[in-house]
């Protein structure tokens, strides 16, 4: 055994055997889409693909129904009517191949040794999951990479990098905004108690000087010139997609996202709840309600741990996908990328991993059977699916419990290892 | 793009033998149609089975009306990726259609599908249509499903040699699109049908509207002990550090 997962600690092997795998899985699905009729190609793809085609035809990509997506992604598709149909899909397994190697060298910036890291990128790169989704022809490792990229560029301190990368993500997709607060509080002057005017006089401190101090803490320099650049990508890149295709750009790529209720049912914990309540007096208020975990989560997280964004994004993102109104499985690569970062500082053994891993896949289970049943049989089993999307809440957050749990801070960890 | 004009002038005959355009009355009485559903949940196959008798003309365009009702949609897209593969599906809707609103937010549509029967050998017509199912508004009784019926399509025929209309005095005279790619206005011919089934019924799952109260109670309350629970976890780990 110890042979085999001995090459999946080589750099050499590990990058080109994934793209290989991807490319024959892309290759497969051409064959049972021609042959079968179940597809392989998800139907995401082929809204991505007649959206691309509208732009051919010199209209906009929003006239594809469905299409809720920024204008820049079927921009970048055009070849698949171009050139050829499988077009995207081998972008997207390119980037979800970047995506691991952004997670090596992030790991060995971090002064993880290439082996250890090696292994933990094999746990993207070997993962079933984001090689269906990305050879299926979802365009989630385009969002991956770019949030790897920034959080790379942020340890690196190549701030003008990261915050372009960061303002292309948000615009994108809207769901790495949630990652400006941590930012904000991480690029800030740290203040360290017991220094200047606070160690003169910490008795007379009042509220209201704290206050200002904290406030003051974000005029900085770095902080700064991230918020402008990322500011400037992300409403250039607005103005210009607005000017070319109006109001329907801001609807479908934001606000559809933002007032999303999504009546039919997914893995969220309030589907249910919002579906017998849409069209009542209190969906309104529940909406609001459903948003406040959320937020409050959000909040505390980006406080605790914005010392350490690896972690800090990770847990940003299991908690926003999780206690979200509206959520389906791509969402969970969402922060599945960014497990990899995480792991290296888990005091874990491996076989609470495993333990772990095989809760959140019995999680999804006890969710999809009912859904299946439901969706293919119409077998009436709403109650079943409500509690099974429960269920999977609390297993996540008892998962994202033992994270926090069992983490050890950088500096922890590099003594870990050095003392080894 | 999708408006077509229905006229309908009706005279009545009791000519059995009449002869139209070289189609023999009795070969347009004998017509049967017929429509089931294939399969089961939101996903189905509605097939639509077209009976001929024997001799049938040599070349005739043959135009089903289905009437579907507000529970009920296709995915023109998905019908757009069928036209392009070996099936050759040629349909016609006459309103835009709206993938993701539930039944009680939009209307009831038509769709139109276009065939060809080339010379005696085609007796049968058989053509399938992918539907989907929408959600309904949840039942307040009992009701653990809403029943959804289909009705049987309207057969319209057109002849390619024979579009004088002064020949079918007998029958409902129907303008609609020439073909599926509506550039077109033709003239049709309604057959009255001996339909064998009047409607296909379907039935579609609904919630349970009378479990609201503990459906909302059950869901704040995991979704607040979870977040209680991981915001502790999170501030007393941080406290230790």
């Amino acid at each position: 055994m110890e042979r085999y997962t001995s090459w999946f600690a080589k750099k050499h092997f590990l990058f080109p055997a994934s793209f290989i795998i991807r490319l024959a899985l892309v290759i497969y699905g051409d064959y049972q889409d021609r042959t079968m009729e179940v597809k392989y190609t998800d139907i995401d793809y082929h809204v991505f693909t007649d959206a691309a085609r509208f732009i051919t035809q010199g209209e906009s990509p929003c006239n594809r129904s469905t299409y809720r997506y920024a204008p820049v992604l079927a921009w970048i598709l055009t070849p698949n009517i171009y050139l050829n149909f499988t077009f995207g899909k081998i972008l997207f397994i390119l980037c979800d191949v970047l995506t691991g190697l952004l997670i090596y060298q992030y790991l060995c910036l971090r002064g993880i040794s290439s082996e250890v890291a090696c292994r933990v990128c094999s746990l993207w790169l070997l993962n079933p999951l984001p090689m269906g989704v990305s050879s299926r022809g979802n365009a989630e490792s385009i969002l991956t990479a770019l949030v790897l990229c920034t959080l790379l560029c942020l340890e690196g301190r190549r701030l003008t990098w990261a915050a372009a990368l960061y303002g292309l993500s948000v615009h994108m997709k809207i769901y790495p905004v949630t990652y400006a607060l941590p930012i904000a509080l991480a690029l800030r002057t740290q203040v360290t108690p017991g220094v200047g005017r606070e160690a003169v006089h910490p008795q007379r401190r009042g509220w209201g000087s704290s206050l200002w101090g904290f406030l003051r803490s974000f005029l900085n320099g770095e902080l700064l010139l991230f918020a402008v650049v990322a500011a400037i990508v992300f409403f250039g890149l607005g103005a210009l997609f607005y000017h070319m295709y109006g109001w329907d750009f801001l609807h479908e790529t934001y606000l559809y996202h933002l007032t999303r209720r999504d009546i039919r049912h997914n893995f969220s914990p309030y589907f249910y709840m919002l579906y017998l309540t849409a069209d009542s007096e209190w969906s309104q208020w529940l909406g609001l309600a459903a948003f406040v975990p959320q937020l409050a989560l959000l909040l505390l997280v980006s406080w605790v741990h914005h010392r350490d964004l690896a972690l800090c994004c990770f847990l940003h993102t299991a908690i926003f996908v999780s206690f979200n109104k509206v959520c389906t499985s791509q969402y969970f690569l969402w922060y599945l990328c960014l497990l990899p970062l995480v792991i290296p500082n888990l005091s874990l053994s491996t076989w609470q991993g495993v333990a772990l891993l095989a809760l959140w896949f019995t999680g999804q289970g006890a969710w999809l059977g009912p859904a299946y049943f439901l969706e293919f049989k119409g077998h009436n089993t709403f109650l079943a699916i409500w509690l099974a999307g429960l269920l999977f809440l609390v297993i996540n957050c008892f998962i994202l419990v033992q994270i926090v749990v069992h983490y050890r801070p950088v500096a922890q960890a590099a003594q870990g290892r050095k003392d080894k | 793009l999708y408006n077509f004009v229905l006229t309908i002038p009706v005279y009545f005959s009791d000519d059995k033998d009449q002869n139209i355009c070289g189609i023999g009355r009795q070969w347009l009485e004998s017509i049967l149609v017929s429509t089931e559903c294939n399969g089961n949940g939101f996903h189905r196959e509605m097939v639509t089975t077209v009976k001929f008798s024997p001799d049938v003309p040599n070349v005739l365009n043959v135009l089903l009306v289905h009437k579907l009702p507000r529970g009920i949609y296709v995915d023109p897209y998905q019908l757009a990726t069928l036209n392009d593969s070996d099936s050759h599906l040629q349909i016609l809707l006459d309103s835009p259609i709206n993938l993701e609103a539930p039944a009680h937010r939009t209307g009831g549509f038509s769709a139109l599908l276009y065939a060809t029967l080339v010379g005696q050998r085609s007796k049968l017509l058989k053509k399938s249509i992918p539907i989907h199912c929408r959600y309904h508004e949840p039942s307040f009784g009992d009701q653990k499903a809403v029943i959804v019926n289909i009705g049987s399509p309207d057969l319209l025929l057109r002849s390619e040699t024979c579009n004088d209309g002064s020949n079918f005095k007998s029958y409902s005279i129907v303008d609609a699109p020439c073909t599926a790619t509506n550039s077109s206005i033709c003239s049709w011919v309604q057959i009255r049908l001996n339909k064998e089934q009047s409607h296909v019924s379907l039935q579609i799952p609904v919630g349970d509207g009378s479990l609201v109260i503990h459906v909302i109670c059950g869901t704040l309350l995991v979704t607040f002990i979870c977040c209680s629970a991981l915001s502790l976890k999170i501030w007393k780990h941080r406290v230790l550090t």
